[in-house]
């Protein structure tokens, strides 16, 4: 409106230096701009009084702008149904407490339901999603086609546009792409390597590195000649992680390499174990499959130490063949004979990358050290129960393990980390129970005072735990009932 | 006294005590705790020794704790009263103990001193003199301001944004002192403009010419209808005796309530409530003064259907009301809104016409559809007009989910160019944004 640009110039350079025009004021004014004239000769009440009845003409005739051609798309039509008020007021409540843990938890039985959220809680649920990477999948199955609508309109949510494994290994960020490639190689290990393989070429070193090592999930003899395609790799390291790759594969040949020179090594007799290297050892085999010649420990030999590195690769089983023995009978008498003991790790080792079950049973029940890093392999059952019995001596790292476990901790478990957890308020505080509650079972509940320190001044805070663990529970109880109903 | 979960936690001073309250309202946290019609109490088990004294006055709410806290309510208040509002029944004791019984006591002593004070016959002749000088303290007032203006537009408001704060704190302290605080408060508006936003000068100048409008229009009173009489005589600050208002007869309707706005000024929370009226088809603002540590005189809860009496200030324009009579709560849905932005646009000019100086108001708008055009949202109507939405809106994504692209039924408020979407009509049910 021109009129009030006239009035605003006016104003901000004052009446003493400029007058509003009666030809800068509209028609219709003329007759009312002449009464105020008429009325007072101050000029800074004339000014304010045109400019006061500028202010309501300009209110009075205020029109919305007339734009045709201004459109917007429409959402798709929801597909799957929409959960139940109950679980939305859950989820509600879940947001509310912070705890991203419930919440994946949450959109698990969510997304398993196949259901997913009301329009209202699309753009919270999103907005999480920017700031939680790992649960951005399960928020994409969870808002629905809204969200997919929705997240158009917004550069921060552009990873929901992408919904299938294979549109994300395309067009995913990094992140992304190494979540679907985990996932692959969990449910089809043969087309995450394939898919792997087709992008190989592009890909820089340091991502290669973190992509090779996913490959150690569900590992095989088929992955054997992509593996070793890559001792052509200009990068150290990518040649390096393939190698340690290609020793855990019981095929493969560096391991039956292993096998040979180990058989012509160790022997037992009366005076135990007995190991001497055969002379006249290919040059080769420390080239090309990274064994070092040369101990890094005054404990051991240079023999010693070669020794050591290829048991470490060699399935344990081989040495049932080899010594003609059981585990059991192996275990008691290596951790007698002094080289045996010195050789023991390697063993644990060699139990680990296998993933040999009946050694790792084995182990836990002969071995007089406890090995922490068997305790994945053991069946559940026998995880908790050694993880019970060494509690006291390895609290640390046997919750350090328990936490990565993705399913629930028995009532017995819990109550063990519980009672040690509660003892330590500083390291193990509240964000502890919130980020591991999908482990924590909900029976628990009922126990939580038995958990409680003999110290007084830790029961308070404990108690205030307690509460907290509590609320969390509940949450995690009212999610499985509400989507149950 | 019946309060409701929500009710007590928007007792709370600030979000620490909220959620703090949240964790003290389990009954394992209370050693023992009771109720009676006078009064509510408990005693916490804290980190100290000795478990803390928390006492609730119910007939006129108000907080007593033994905890060191300087928040009022404190944690303890809070977390006692959302415990009550829970779970009744675990308050089994009804025997005040003697820590409680004393100062309920002595606060029942106080408020009948009060009330004495009150029953005290009015002495006329120093009523009438008081309102005189109050009167004549507030011309006095009109008249500095009237100047203050015109030297502004005299020296041209250029210079302005240079001036700072103080300068206009300086006039506005000048208005409380000549007992018109609403015009003191609309001088404090001038100096949180944004003076580096593109159009200060234009928000400047119509805050300004408000001011001027007013002032002129309190020195011309005598010409003016009566009611506009009033519209200026509560915007300059005087008060309406809300007693006197609550005698009168007032409009009794279903109300919706469309929204709520919460401002916090010190220790004031300040309460701006929507309501629309079913039948009579009117909207009205009902504002509520909360000061820390009182309960709230009606609740309102945004989407919620109310049956009530309302009496409306008078006004050639009315919108501000009070709550006479709230009756019960009901579920009704139905409701007419403006069919397009021309519609709205003409009421806006009714009502500018009466009331140049007036403030936001509400609107039910029908079938509009949020639009991004020239690099913002818009509210398109059924019509293909377009409407701002007001800067800095926060809940832009949520109205877009529930829209989905479709067009709306939408409550908003606001005046001329920019509007503020309140709540939508999503499957014939009204959700709060």
């Amino acid at each position: 409106m021109q009129t009030w640009d006239q009035i605003i110039n006016t104003a901000l350079l004052g009446t003493d230096k400029r007058t509003l025009a009666a030809n800068e004021l509209p028609a219709e004014l003329a007759a009312a701009v002449e009464l105020i004239q008429k009325s007072t000769t101050d000029k800074e009440d004339q000014f304010l009084q045109i400019a006061a009845l500028a202010f309501n003409y300009r209110q009075c005739g205020m029109l919305p702008l007339q734009k045709e051609g201004v459109t917007i798309s429409k959402a798709a039509i929801e597909e799957k149904p929409y959960c139940s008020p109950w679980a939305l007021q859950t989820v509600n409540d879940i947001l509310e407490s912070e705890s991203n843990s419930l919440l994946q938890f949450w959109l698990q039985l969510c997304a398993a339901k196949n259901q997913v959220v009301t329009p209202e809680l699309v753009p919270a649920l999103l907005t999480i999603g920017t700031q939680q990477k790992k649960l951005q999948n399960l928020v994409v199955a969870c808002c629905g086609k809204r969200g997919d609508w929705l997240s158009k309109f917004n550069p921060e949510w552009n990873f929901s546009t992408a919904t299938t494994q294979e549109e994300l290994w395309e067009t995913g960020s990094a992140e992304q792409r190494k979540a679907v490639l985990e996932q692959l190689r969990k449910d089809d290990p043969a087309k995450a390597r394939t898919w792997l393989q087709q992008t190989w070429a592009q890909e820089d070193a340091g991502t290669k590195v973190e992509w090779l090592m996913l490959m150690d999930i569900n590992i095989g003899e088929d992955d054997i000649e992509f593996l070793e395609s890559l001792a052509k790799e200009k990068s150290k390291k990518v040649k390096d992680v393939a190698l340690w790759l290609l020793k855990q594969i019981p095929e493969s040949p560096i391991v039956h390499q292993y096998q040979q020179v180990l058989q012509k090594t160790v022997t037992i007799g009366k005076k135990g174990l007995q190991i001497k290297l055969p002379a006249g050892l290919d040059e080769n085999l420390f080239k090309t499959t990274g064994l070092d010649k040369l101990s890094n420990s005054k404990d051991f030999t240079d023999e010693e130490f070669i020794i050591f590195q290829m048991m470490q690769a060699v399935p344990p089983a081989f040495w049932e063949t080899r010594l003609n023995s059981e585990p059991d009978i192996i275990i008691r008498s290596m951790q007698k004979d002094p080289i045996g003991k010195k050789l023991m790790p390697a063993l644990v080792q060699a139990v680990v990358a296998f993933k040999d079950q009946q050694w790792a049973t084995a182990f836990m029940q002969n071995s007089q050290v406890f090995y922490i890093d068997i305790i994945p392999l053991l069946p559940v059952k026998e995880q908790e129960f050694y993880s019970i019995k060494f509690m006291d001596q390895f609290s640390e790292n046997i919750i350090e393990h328990a936490i990565k476990r993705e399913d629930t901790w028995s009532l017995d478990l819990t109550r063990a980390i519980f009672i040690k957890t509660a003892k330590s308020v500083y390291q193990y505080n509240r964000s502890f129970y919130s980020r591991y509650i999908h482990c924590i079972p909900i029976g628990i509940v009922t126990e939580l005072e038995k958990c409680a320190p003999a110290e007084d001044y830790l029961k308070n805070t404990w108690y205030n735990t307690s509460e907290y663990i509590t609320t969390l529970i509940n949450l995690k109880k009212q999610t499985i009932q509400s989507f149950n109903d | 006294m019946q309060l409701s979960e929500e009710q007590v936690l928007a007792l709370a001073p600030d979000e620490s005590s909220r959620k703090s309250g949240k964790e003290l309202s389990s009954p394992g946290k209370w050693v023992s705790k009771g109720v009676n019609e006078l009064a509510l109490w408990g005693e916490c088990q804290g980190s100290g020794s000795k478990p803390y004294q928390t006492q609730v006055d119910l007939a006129n709410i108000a907080f007593k704790c033994s905890c060191p806290s300087r928040k009022f309510p404190c944690k303890h208040g809070v977390g006692l009263l959302l415990l009550y509002a829970r779970a009744k029944s675990e308050f089994t004791s009804h025997d005040m103990p003697a820590w409680v019984s004393e100062w309920i006591g002595k606060r029942s002593e106080k408020q009948e001193k009060q009330v004495e004070k009150k029953d005290k016959p009015v002495d006329e002749a120093a009523q009438a003199k008081r309102r005189q000088a109050r009167e004549q303290k507030v011309s006095d007032g009109i008249e500095e301001l009237l100047q203050w203006i015109k030297d502004i537009i005299r020296n041209g408001i250029i210079s302005i944004p240079e001036k700072g704060s103080a300068w206009f704190e300086n006039m506005s302290r000048r208005m409380v002192d000549a007992q018109a605080s609403g015009l003191a408060g609309m001088i404090r508006t001038l100096s949180e403009i944004n003076f580096y936003r593109d159009g200060w000068q234009t928000e400047f100048i119509d805050q300004l010419l408000r001011l001027y409008i007013i002032a002129t229009g309190f020195k011309n009173n005598e010409t003016l209808p009566t009611l506009l009489q009033q519209d200026i005589r509560t915007w300059i600050g005087f008060t309406q005796n809300q007693e006197e208002l609550k005698e009168q007869t007032g409009v009794t309707d279903t109300w919706l309530v469309l929204g709520k706005q919460v401002t916090e000024e010190e220790n004031l929370t300040i309460e701006r409530n929507w309501l629309y009226g079913i039948n009579s088809n009117q909207y009205a603002l009902v504002l509520q003064f909360l000061i820390r540590g009182q309960g709230a005189q009606v609740a309102l809860t945004p989407g919620l259907f109310i049956q009530a009496e309302l009496v409306f200030y008078p006004s050639v324009s009315p919108l501000r009301a009070i709550v006479k009579k709230q009756l019960n709560t009901e579920k009704v849905q139905q409701y007419k809104g403006f069919a397009n932005w021309q519609q709205v646009a003409e009421a806006e000019t009714d009502q500018a016409s009466i009331l140049p100086f007036r403030n936001e108001r509400p609107f039910i708008i029908e079938q509009v559809c949020p639009v991004f055009y020239n690099q913002q949202w818009w509210l398109q109507d059924s019509n293909n007009a377009l409407m701002n939405i007001k800067g800095g809106f926060k809940n832009i994504w949520k109205l877009l989910s529930l829209s989905g692209g479709e067009a709306l039924n939408m409550a908003v408020v606001g005046k001329e160019t920019a509007y503020e979407p309140f709540g939508v009509w999503y499957q014939n049910e009204y959700r709060i944004l």
